[in-house]
């Protein structure tokens, strides 16, 4: 039980700032990832928040306690590694106790959690075993039951299932969600993986270059993205983006063109914004979006340049000269071939606009999608 | 093309040929020789002359005690330092790191009849800067060279000196096979610095110390260089070492065959200090 509090958080190494004023509000038993590219700084958040790292400034609080000076060990925090680190001149059982033992815990108490923790995790066979003959989900079990045993308040993951093949990738993050449910405890969860974040998060920290860019639910990332950037990042296939120009703004529309589009859309927006004729905005439409079998509000023709066949699904790359290839997705089976020609129509409900800012123009949701916020 | 089974053996053949010459025959002849008599006109084969005297020889026993003396006192010392000047070289708080590391390890390439000499000026009973050292801070001269004591502390000082960088390189680089964020996950255990040393970075060391421990065992059991140069073996025999007996017996005296069957007496006590070492103290950590 526990909600975490950031306010204006900050880390440097040297002169290098890492982390560049994080706030960030998260709820008990919220389920929380920090989702973002390589290098932007996840893991030294959690760290921080693991007192790992010293925070340079700003407050870090876990249910309403500042814990910018406590040592890491009272902070009522676990965390699980990327690399497990578990003791390798230990048995499962004995890595299981390592933090109990240190605690002065009476034995019988340590024996029972670990029996508890054995059989949720289906360690009981493994408990006289070392490390180094554990496969790697075992492992990674092992250290999920390190953290669950010292009973935390928060959970914090690093990575963890980066280290696993595809399969039990997908069958531990099952399990995580079950434990998630079963534990009822705060989770802050690191990956690189959008999949990951969006089927276990509540909630979604997109991070880039040590700063948030988005704080949102996964279906509100995918249908309300913040940026350009977010929308970008999430999304398989990546989002398509056009250069538009503004040619007229209503208090509830704005109409854009392009010099591809078969003629102007007219997008409606949630809130009034103005913008002079002739701004360059983003136009953003996602790949599933376009059609290849109906006109719609607008039309883009194409020379289809690759045809990628995903099974239930069909890529269909065309080059219209932009600077990144168009993206159409379709049908598994869709009677497309390279060098065909195409017709794209798109509908002005799904279209996304971003300002000469890349930041999001607040749109109205199409009729066919509910963020289900709880 | 000349290709065939052969060619590896062509290659090898300059380093067997060294091999067989310089040290099979030599080990395998001494061998014979230690069950014969060469103190005859013709070498005899005699086999309880020599390793029966081994047993009855009052002198090789007391070089054995003096070997061994040197042995328990410097080995324990020796590794504790070592295990401690790793952990101080793989701070993350040491600055200038490679200069201290070489600063550790150059003891080992200085010559020995060089460190022996300033060595004798340092730890000299009468005007040495150590026992000088020692009068400022009241303690009374030690007989470096004139006392049994002083003599084996002062070769166990000359062995530390030397070998602990040695020690301490290896040990250094079982410290870097540990991985950092096991000390993170005890961290967050509530691990105290002292605590993670004994319960995982002692453990994890265990084979790269007792490597260290074997090699030193072996090493001093075959000691002769430090009381050869600083004590000579004395006072009265009191630091006359093993090899130095054997020396004596075999070079001095001319007994080859007395001093072969020494040699295979301290071969046939390493290995046996060893096995008795990786019985005790061996199995990897992590299996
Ligand atoms: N101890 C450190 N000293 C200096 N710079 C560091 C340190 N740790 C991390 N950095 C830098 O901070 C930035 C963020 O690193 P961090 O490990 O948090 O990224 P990340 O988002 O976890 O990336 P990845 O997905 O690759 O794990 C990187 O540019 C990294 O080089
Ligand atoms: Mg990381």
């Amino acid at each position: 039980m526990a909600n975490i509090q950031m306010q204006q958080l900050k880390k440097n190494f040297g002169d290098i700032p890492v982390i560049k004023g994080i706030d960030l509000d998260i709820k008990d038993r919220e389920f929380i990832c920090f989702l973002g590219p390589s290098g932007c700084g996840k893991s030294t958040l959690l760290r921080l928040m693991a007192g790992l790292e010293e925070i340079s400034s700003g407050e870090f609080l876990i249910d309403n306690k500042r814990m910018n000076d406590v040592p890491a060990s009272l902070r009522g925090i676990s965390m699980v590694f990327q690399s497990y680190a578990l003791y390798p001149h230990l048995t499962v059982r004995q890595n299981l106790a390592f933090g109990l033992k240190i605690q002065k815990l009476p034995s019988d108490e340590i024996n029972n959690r670990i029996r508890e923790v054995a059989r949720t995790l289906q360690l009981s066979e493994l408990l006289d075993r070392k490390p180094k003959i554990l496969s790697g989900g075992q492992r990674q079990r092992v250290a999920i039951g390190r953290a669950i045993v010292r009973r935390p308040k928060v959970f914090l993951l690093d990575e963890p299932l980066s280290n696993l093949d595809a399969t039990l990738r997908v069958s531990m993050r099952v399990e995580l969600a079950r434990l998630h449910e079963e534990l009822q405890a705060t989770i802050v969860y690191v990956t690189h993986d959008q999949v990951e974040a969006m089927t276990l998060a509540t909630r979604v920290v997109v991070m880039k270059d040590g700063a948030i860019q988005q704080f949102a639910s996964p279906l509100e990332l995918l249908h309300r993205p913040a940026n350009i950037f977010v929308a970008e990042f999430i999304g398989t296939p990546k989002i398509n983006l056009f250069k538009v120009e503004v040619q007229e703004c209503g208090p509830q529309s704005i109409t854009v063109t392009h010099a591809l589009f078969s003629n102007p859309i007219t997008v409606s927006i949630a809130k009034e914004i103005k913008f002079a004729a002739g701004t360059k905005l983003t136009l953003g439409i996602r790949p599933h979006r376009l059609s290849t079998k109906q006109s719609l509000d607008c039309t883009i023709s194409a020379k289809v340049t690759i045809v990628e066949r995903l099974g239930t699904e069909s890529l269909l790359y065309t080059d219209l000269g932009l600077e990144t290839l168009v993206i159409c997705s379709a049908a598994g089976t869709v009677p497309i071939i390279r060098g065909d020609q195409i017709t794209l129509g798109f509908s002005s409900a799904n279209c996304l606009l971003f300002d000469d800012h890349d930041q999001a123009i607040e749109r109205c949701l199409p009729a066919d999608v509910q963020l289900l916020i709880s | 093309m000349l290709r065939n089974r052969y060619t590896p053996y062509a290659f090898l053949s300059p380093y067997i040929i060294i091999f067989s010459v310089f040290w099979l025959v030599p080990i395998l002849f001494s061998f014979a020789m230690s069950f014969m008599n060469t103190r005859s006109r013709t070498w005899q084969f005699d086999f309880f002359l020599n390793w029966g005297r081994l047993l009855e020889d009052e002198l090789l026993w007391q070089a054995l005690k003096n070997t061994f003396l040197i042995i328990a006192l410097q080995v324990p010392a020796m590794l504790m330092l070592a295990v401690f000047a790793a952990v101080l070289l793989n701070s993350k708080d040491l600055n200038f790191k490679g200069l201290h590391r070489f600063a550790i390890f150059a003891p080992i390439v200085v010559a020995e009849a060089a460190y022996a000499v300033i060595f004798r000026l340092l730890f000299n009973d009468n005007f040495g800067f150590v026992n000088n050292m020692l009068a400022l801070i009241n303690i009374d001269a030690i007989a470096w060279t004139n006392s049994s004591s002083g003599a084996t502390a002062l070769i166990a000082i000359g062995l530390t000196w030397r070998w602990t960088g040695y020690n301490a390189i290896i040990i250094l680089a079982g410290l870097q096979n540990i991985p950092k964020d096991l000390y993170e996950a005890s961290e967050l255990e509530g691990t105290s610095p002292w605590q993670q040393f004994t319960k995982i970075t002692l453990p994890l060391l265990k084979p790269a110390i007792l490597l260290c421990l074997v090699l030193s065992t072996f090493g001093t059991l075959q000691l002769f260089t430090e009381p050869t140069l600083l004590t000579e073996g004395g006072p009265g025999g009191s630091t006359t070492t093993v090899a130095m007996y054997m020396y004596s017996q075999g070079f001095k005296s001319f007994n080859f065959g007395y001093g072969s069957a020494i040699a295979y007496l301290i071969v046939f006590l390493g290995l046996t200090l060893s096995l008795l070492q990786f019985k005790l103290f061996g199995g990897k950590p992590d299996e």
